[in-house]
């Protein structure tokens, strides 16, 4: 509460005390757990029995497993191929989703419908129905064992979602600064650079960070397309510290810990790109 | 600086007509008023000449120039939009030097620029700030400096101050004006408010269903307008009109009755209407004036509207505003024939 005789605004969403992050802190909670119990699990001792109770805190703590991990398989190298193709992937992503939704905010009401139509239909294709059909193309074109099949689907912008998504946030631009822009000289290029992609910042971001992730902990491509372990990526070589030594799961939760350490610290790296100030409707001029 | 000529504009949106031949000419440094209800394509028309539209048909001059195919950025027309359209993520310098980077201008010219167009509309001290941080009045300036540092041939401003308050509107109209008459340059203004047509135009255009109706100087429109239509259009209140018929050769509309003179006879072989303008009203007890009823008052300020019936006819009376007559009482109203226009009732045309 604020002093007597002390006016200050009520800060609408912003309530004041800390009740209003419970329900935050409880979603939180649910996903913490696992992870606690992924990073728990991989400082356990290698070859005691697994706990009948989950543990908070293993005892003693053993960082061998990481070391072990890496022994058995070649995880730095298998990050660095992560590395490589998330590195390709997501900027085409964003490129290629954000220049096709931008393409479709200009189109003309009805035939920006039927996209929207097309690209739901195509949201709707389940991954694994196109497995085969892509395995041929691919082989077709000897292309396998490369990380091409990959990164392609970013050609596309990964998912007709992210492109939807591009559309959605463009659409909500008002035309007539596109109109300005266009009247200053710019073509569609510099129009999408200079005036569009500035104004749905997090967006962007939001996309960058989903297409990374997917990328990231993608296993089914690379398993198919990828024969050479020297190019396997984090989620294979995960696959094989399972394989190796299938009772010892501490080591396998190491090589967990070890591939989604980058992936949070990813995330917590853009997240003050989603809280990015609100700047208000400046743009309605009204 | 150069004039502006549309040739036969047509332009369709699918079934919907939104210009039928548009003709029009605003010579050069001319500040022409196109003034027209919603919907008549007045903000089409200046689309078209700014060229975010292509006309189906017809021709866009600028000075000698035929621009109708050219692309927006090389026709040298500057638009200011009614929403303003100045970017979110760019200051207000940024803004008015958008279309000199476009351009590929060099830095220091375009500061110079647009510290040029700042110090015109006088914003210079929000240079710095984001739109999002101007008032309504401010981003109002910085959408005119952007226009302005282009050094165009021609403005094109859709209702620009539509989105202003009141007071502000009256201030900014004044600006607009002085801006004109200091740069000496050809505008195109729309604008759906008669009251800045008339107050600001060099010449006004009355639009209605996509052409012009009436072009001329804002004294023209409002007391020799072509038709019923720009009549009503032009002038607050609007208009009264009275059916005419006659008999024993005068002229009988509502209360009123006026010996017929001249090519009267003729005019009379078709249906008439009589229109009067409010102002044109005069209460007076003046010897063969008519009875009427007070039916409402609205008190303006300075003046005072009243609402009258007489002979079965509303009519709305323009008084100055120390008058307050009673509701439901009477008074004598006439007024002189000199000061009522004729139309055909068909066609709406003026006839005199």
């Amino acid at each position: 509460m604020n002093p007597p005789g002390r006016w200050a605004p009520r800060q609408g969403l912003v309530a004041s005390g800390g009740w209003r992050h419970l329900p935050a802190a409880l979603v939180a909670a649910t996903f913490v757990f696992p992870l606690w119990f992924m990073l728990s699990g991989s400082l356990r001792e290698a070859g005691l029995p697994p706990p009948r109770t989950p543990e908070l805190v293993p005892w003693p703590l053993a960082f061998g497993n990481y070391e072990r991990a890496i022994e058995l398989v070649d995880l730095p190298r298998y990050a660095l191929n992560s590395l490589m193709v998330v590195g390709l992937a997501v900027p085409l992503t964003v490129l290629f989703a954000s220049w096709a939704g931008f393409a479709m905010s200009q189109l003309p009401k009805r035939t920006a419908g039927v996209m929207v139509g097309v690209s739901l239909v195509a949201l709707m294709v389940p991954v694994t129905a196109l497995l085969v059909s892509r395995f041929a193309l691919f082989r077709l074109l000897h292309l396998t064992d490369t990380f091409v099949p990959l990164v392609a689907p970013s050609l596309m912008g990964t998912s007709p979602f992210y492109v939807l998504l591009f559309y959605w946030s463009f659409k909500r631009v008002p035309g007539e600064l596109f109109e300005a822009s266009r009247l200053a000289g710019y073509g569609s290029l510099r129009t999408w650079w200079r005036v569009a992609m500035p104004l749905v910042r997090p967006v962007t971001v939001a996309v960058a960070v989903l297409a990374f992730v997917f990328t990231w902990s993608n296993f089914i491509d690379p398993l198919i397309y990828l024969f050479d372990e020297r190019k396997f990526t984090l989620p294979l070589g995960l696959r094989s510290l399972a394989q190796l030594d299938p009772q010892n799961f501490p080591l396998l939760l190491a090589g967990s810990v070890m591939a989604t350490a980058p992936v949070v610290a990813a995330f917590l790296y853009v997240q003050r790109h989603f809280l990015q100030r609100h700047r208000g409707v400046g743009w309605l001029g009204r | 600086m150069s004039g502006l000529t549309l040739e036969g504009i047509h332009k369709t949106y699918g079934d919907v007509v939104a210009l039928r031949g548009l003709e029009l000419t605003a010579a050069e440094g001319e500040l022409l008023v196109v003034v027209g209800p919603s919907g008549c394509g007045k903000t089409t028309a200046l689309r078209v000449v700014a060229g975010l539209e292509r006309p189906d048909a017809g021709r866009v001059l600028i000075g000698e120039r035929d621009v109708t195919r050219l692309a927006p950025a090389k026709r040298n027309a500057s638009m200011v939009f009614q929403t303003y359209a100045l970017f979110p993520h760019l200051t207000a310098g940024d803004n008015i030097g958008f279309g000199l980077r476009a351009r590929r201008m060099k830095r220091a010219e375009v500061t110079l620029r647009v510290r040029e167009a700042a110090a015109l509309v006088r914003c210079e001290e929000v240079l710095d700030r984001h739109p999002y941080e101007l008032s309504g009045g401010e981003r109002q300036r910085v959408a005119l400096a952007r226009a302005l540092a282009r050094h165009p041939d021609v403005f094109l401003l859709d209702e620009p101050l539509s989105n202003l308050d009141a007071q502000l509107r009256v201030e900014t109209r004044a600006e607009i004006e002085s801006l004109h008459r200091r740069l000496g340059a050809t505008m195109l203004y729309v604008t759906h408010d008669q009251v800045e047509a008339l107050t600001m135009g060099d010449r006004v255009a009355v639009m209605r269903d996509g052409s012009v109706e009436q072009v001329g100087t804002p004294e023209e429109v409002y007391a020799a307008p072509v038709n019923r239509f720009v009549a009503r259009f032009i002038g607050i209140p609007p208009l009264n009109i009275l059916p005419v018929t006659h008999r024993g050769g005068r002229f009988l509309a509502g209360p009123f009755s006026f010996a017929m003179r001249g090519n009267d006879e003729r005019l009379a072989r078709r249906p008439l209407e009589l229109g009067i303008r409010p102002e044109h009203l005069v209460i007076s007890t003046a010897k063969g004036n008519a009875v009427a009823t007070v039916a409402l008052v609205e008190v303006a300020g300075p003046e005072t509207f009243i609402h009258v019936d007489a002979a079965g006819h509303r009519l709305i009376v323009r008084a100055p505003g120390s008058m307050r007559p009673k509701l439901g009482s009477e008074l004598l109203i006439g007024v002189r024939r000199a000061n009522t226009l004729l139309f055909d009732a068909e066609t709406g045309e003026t006839l005199s």
